[in-house]
């Protein structure tokens, strides 16, 4: 039987044709409320530690449906530019280890932008991380005609590569490509005209993974972007609140020098070093067009450790930078690196959500006690309209092996908490550019003990209590839960190479990414 | 299966046949229902009559018209009676089938179709006499014409045809059932959320169409109004309340099972979130507009029936919102259509087989709770009950199915008393006047064997009166909320025929007259 819709949009154009429904995002706001206040304040709390964890979950989720609706109310912005301001720029490629073709095609594309005044530049950290090829790096740079800063004095990781740079060039504008992001010939063309207006900090463009078809994980990785990259920052723009993203961006360096150039203390020195330039009123944009198309993550230990990257930064940021308090931010700016970094606290939400049923199964204590179909008749609508604007917002492009996959690195997402706490040490560590082969399935070990647990929970409850409704309700959000692992367990297994996608999805997504587009 | 996709034809041929052969063999040979009693006993009459009662009972005339000029052609009987409905749910199948052709695809029109075939709660109605199955067929049909405004936009003639039998359906659908209007409210509202997707004019066609309805309505209303009086006779239906919005799409899914059943399914709620969760697909240009439209009629009409009981008048009951059935089964079909290709074809097989599973369990379970097994409370009567006895029926209204089947000596009377023939509505129950009426239904009788059914509210007092004045010698429930209780209402020993018919001739009176006068015993 046909699927309703047969052709997928264009991968690099859809994401950003984001749309702003105001009166279904402020019907979710007001559902959104009304469920919070029915479940609360309606029903008769039950076991006061669970009802107290599943009110501050709640908060939880009011705050990110809130603080999405106030990111996308208005997508539409775009910051004044000025085509024919030009100015001096140095093109800076980070490389620590990464093969040599990747980094050769880069650097051509990054020679090939059309520009009167850029040097290229790569970064090689190869040698301060001990790779074995960082000679190549400099031959290649010979060979290319560019030049190669390879650094001998290591810290700071990324951060410090591009501030070893920074003293050794003097072009009043930077531009930041990791590795394997290949830039478009009118990168410049199209990024460096918003530097008219001398507030401009930094000019961020998407990050697209033209992989994205590569297997399942490439593609959930990227199907997660999409949304951050389209309707997030896009609304982020209009609040001058970009997220600085550390690769496919443009830097004037008299405000990197503000704030001492990039922050070194962080892991995620990109989003620190973006709220500080913030701080000190520099203006930032979000160039919504993809100029620049790198590599996601291939396999699952890469993606596990991008998204603790991720995630320790960004929790970091909240405890050791919280922008809240923060002075020189605007009040939007402060709610929005807030709402970026605490999305990563929602592992302890999802954590929170699998575990109460659980809880049920084996004790029979529950948060609430629910009487009739009140809930339902609130929370029904309320899931559903957050789905639909989410899903109207970035164009249909958002998926559910993305949320999946996001709410399945759950428990990476409480190491990183935990580590944040406790301020544990953690180094920055480059995504591999090449898939890690093996079987990494421990990776998904709680997910996997999670559903045998359940299993015994369903035998234990039904023993103490029958096939009760309360049973049978909690079974059906067991089934849920499980429901969202089954994607990240199906992540971690060794990857079948031609089924990794089913057939047709695969078809059709490499038919799009390598006939239409390349 | 794709062969078999190949040739629609086939499919619904076979599909046709199931349900067909599914209401021949089973539904069809159910005992009468409250309802169906009702529509029999009205039809019985002359137009005129039919036209005034069904008038006063609140509902519109064309399918009563319709059977009475089938049982005219056709004879009289239960079965009879019910080939009417069954040939507008068999007609309903391939009709759906069009509509979800036109909306999406074929396949997605015939996967419709089955789920619509197969539905308990579509089989069950399509057996009932009552306005129901055609009241589906029309919304059906009036639904393929309201798509065609927007589909067919580029063909001219085929627009202003199907403007026109939009225009015809929308009448017809008017005749058959009040809550239509609850399809043309949606039909506007989707127009103006949607306009730009219509042809220009599309606004005028519609404006047309729906002053022809409300013009075709006129002379229904002017009589309505002119008789100045509603009697509904139909059971009072309760304030709407969450589990009874739920419990009605729990219907449209799983048909009419017993509680326990019913709230397994109802609990498993949270699974819809993770169908929602599924369907998180990209694709071009988001949703359609038929899906738009069909979550549209499914939701508007649910909300406004819900809204409208809630405020003015309870009239939330599944039977009313059939109109949503068709909507719903293409929204289920376009959901499962936006899942990768295994779990679409995982979703589809299990939403037959849990169909086809609860189609089973409401056939044969004697648990279902809408079945109503007058006939084997009326024979029983007819086999127990004496000429000395007397049947209470409560409520009022449940003597159209007993006095279809019963055939016994003893008299039947309702309680509270009700002479359905009199100008005026059904009487309340009161509390106060109850032990009077007790005494004018029961006279000189012996035994008062009481069928209590469709409780208004007043069951219980009834019961509990008649526990505590009366003793009670049986007990006998013949399917679920239909309970027989039989109670002594006196203890002296009644006199045997020959002594009665020796005591008459000597004194030339009747027996509990001189009993009473002479004896001085009082009936109760």
């Amino acid at each position: 039987m046909n699927n309703q819709y047969d052709e997928l949009p264009d991968p690099k154009k859809a994401f950003l044709n984001t749309d702003s429904p105001r009166g279904l995002l402020a019907l979710n706001a007001i559902i959104a409320a009304i469920y919070f206040y029915v479940l609360v304040f309606h029903f008769t709390p039950g076991n006061p530690i669970l009802f107290t964890l599943l009110v501050i979950g709640q908060i939880f989720n009011l705050w990110q449906v809130f603080t999405f609706i106030y990111t996308v109310w208005d997508t539409s912005y775009e910051a004044p530019r000025n085509p024919a301001y030009h100015a001096a720029v140095d093109v800076f490629i980070t490389v620590a280890g990464e093969p040599t073709a990747l980094v050769r095609e880069t650097v051509r594309a990054a020679v090939a932008m059309r520009h009167p005044a850029k040097r290229v530049y790569i970064l090689n950290d190869g040698y301060v991380t001990k790779k074995e090829n960082w000679r190549d790096m400099e031959a290649l740079a010979a060979l290319e005609g560019v030049q190669c800063i390879t650094r001998t004095v290591p810290g700071g990781a990324k951060a410090g590569n591009i501030n070893n740079a920074l003293r050794l060039t003097s072009s009043p504008l930077v531009v930041i490509f990791d590795a394997d992001h290949v830039p478009h010939p009118d990168f410049l063309e199209k990024t460096v005209p918003y530097f008219a207006d001398p507030k401009v900090g930094f000019v961020q463009t998407p990050q697209f993974y033209k992989n994205f078809a590569q297997n399942y994980l490439t593609q959930g990785a990227w199907e997660q972007q999409e949304l951050f990259f389209g309707p997030i920052c896009k609304g982020k723009n209009r609040l001058n609140s970009t997220i600085m993203c550390g690769t496919n961006m443009v830097l004037r360096r008299e405000a990197l020098f503000a704030v001492g150039g990039m922050c070194t203390e962080s892991i995620t020195e990109d989003f620190v070093t973006g709220m500080f330039m913030h701080e000190k009123g520099y203006k930032s944009v979000y160039h919504g067009e993809v100029l620049a198309e790198g590599l996601a993550p291939e396999d699952f230990l890469s993606y596990t450790r991008q998204q603790f990257r991720w995630a320790r930064g960004c929790l970091d940021a909240i405890f050791r930078y919280n922008p809240i308090f923060r002075s020189g931010l605007t009040f939007a700016q402060r709610i929005q690196y807030l709402s970026s970094a605490s999305f990563f606290l929602s592992g302890s939400i999802v954590l929170m959500h699998s575990i109460l049923p659980i809880i049920f199964l084996y004790t029979g204590a529950v948060p609430v006690i629910i009487s009739g179909m009140l809930l339902t008749a609130v929370f029904l609508p309320y899931i559903f309209l957050t789905l639909y604007a989410i899903q109207r917002s970035s164009n249909f492009t958002f998926t559910f092996p993305s949320l999946a996959l996001a709410m399945g690195a759950f428990t990476i997402q409480l190491k990183a908490l935990y580590g944040a706490l406790l301020r544990q040490k953690t180094s920055f560590t480059v995504t591999p550019k090449e898939a890690v082969t093996g079987n990494f399935v421990r990776l998904a070990s709680v997910h996997i003990i999670y559903i045998a647990v359940a299993v015994f929970g369903v035998l234990v409850a039904f023993a103490r209590e029958g096939l009760s409704a309360s049973l049978v309700n909690n079974l059906a959000w067991v089934i849920f839960s499980v429901a969202i692992f089954i994607p990240f367990i199906r992540a971690s297994l060794p990857p079948k190479k031609a089924a990794a996608l089913s057939v047709p999805e695969k078809e059709r997504a490499e038919k799009q990414a390598y006939e239409r587009h390349f | 299966m794709s062969a078999i996709f190949k040739s629609p034809p086939i499919l619904l041929t076979a599909l046709v046949i199931f349900a067909g052969g599914l209401s021949l063999f089973f539904f069809s040979s159910q005992s009468l229902r409250l309802d169906e009693a009702q529509s029999l006993w009205q039809t019985s009459r002359a137009p005129v009559d039919i036209a005034t009662i069904v008038a006063k009972d609140v509902h519109v005339p064309l399918y009563h018209f319709l059977l009475y000029g089938w049982r005219l052609l056709f004879g009289g009987g239960v079965e009879t009676a019910r080939m009417l409905s069954l040939l507008f749910y068999l007609l309903s199948i391939p009709a759906l089938y069009a509509l979800g052709k036109l909306a999406y695809n074929k396949e997605a029109g015939l996967f419709a179709a089955a789920l619509f075939a197969i539905s308990p709660f579509m089989n069950w109605y399509g057996n009932e006499i009552r306005m129901y199955t055609l009241f589906t067929l029309l919304v059906i049909l009036n639904q393929y014409f309201f798509i065609k405004l927007w589909k067919s936009a580029r063909h001219t003639d085929s627009a202003s045809s199907g403007a026109a039998l939009y225009a015809v359906t929308a009448i017809l659908g008017m005749y058959s059932h009040y809550f239509f209007f609850l399809v043309l409210a949606g039909q506007a509202v989707f127009y103006f959320l949607r306009r730009q997707i219509f042809p220009r004019g599309t606004l005028r066609k519609l404006i047309t169409s729906w002053m022809l309805v409300a013009l075709a309505l006129l002379p229904w209303g002017y009589y309505v109004y002119s008789i100045g009086e509603v009697q509904n006779q139909e059971p009072l239906l309760q304030a709407p309340t969450s589990i009874i919005l739920f419990n009605a799409f729990s219907q449209f899914l799983f048909g009419f099972q017993a509680d326990h059943i019913n709230t397994v399914f109802l609990s498993l709620w949270p699974i819809a979130v993770i169908l929602a969760f599924l369907a998180l697909r990209k694709r071009h240009g988001g949703i359609s507009p038929e899906t738009e439209y069909f979550f549209l009629t499914v939701m508007l009409s649910t909300a406004l029936a819900f809204g409208i009981s809630l405020t003015f008048h309870p009239v939330f009951t599944s039977r009313y919102l059939i109109l949503a059935v068709p909507s719903l089964y293409l929204l289920v079909t376009s959901v499962f259509s936006l899942y990768p290709e295994r779990a679409a074809r995982f979703a589809r097989g299990a939403a037959l087989f849990v169909m086809a599973a609860t189609l089973i369990i409401e056939l044969f379970s004697p648990t279902t709770p809408v079945k109503e097994n007058y006939r084997e409370a009326a024979q029983y009567l007819t086999a127990h009950a004496g000429g000395a006895d007397v049947i209470l029926l409560s409520a009022p209204f449940t003597i159209y199915p007993i006095e279809y089947y019963y055939r016994g000596a003893a008299p039947i009377r309702t309680l509270p008393l009700w002479n359905r023939y009199a100008f005026g509505p059904i009487p309340p129950f009161i509390p106060d006047k109850f032990p009077g009426e007790v005494a004018q239904a029961t006279q000189a009788n012996q035994n008062a064997w009481i069928l209590l059914s469709y409780d208004q509210g007043y069951q219980e007092d009834i019961r509990l009166y008649f526990d505590t004045h009366y003793q009670r010698t049986d007990e006998r429930v013949f399917s679920p909320g239909l309970t027989l209780y039989k109670y002594k209402l006196r203890y002296d020993t009644p006199l045997s025929e020959r002594s009665k018919k020796s005591i008459e001739k000597s004194l030339g009176g009747d027996v509990p007259k001189f009993a009473e006068q002479i004896l001085g015993l009082r009936t109760f």
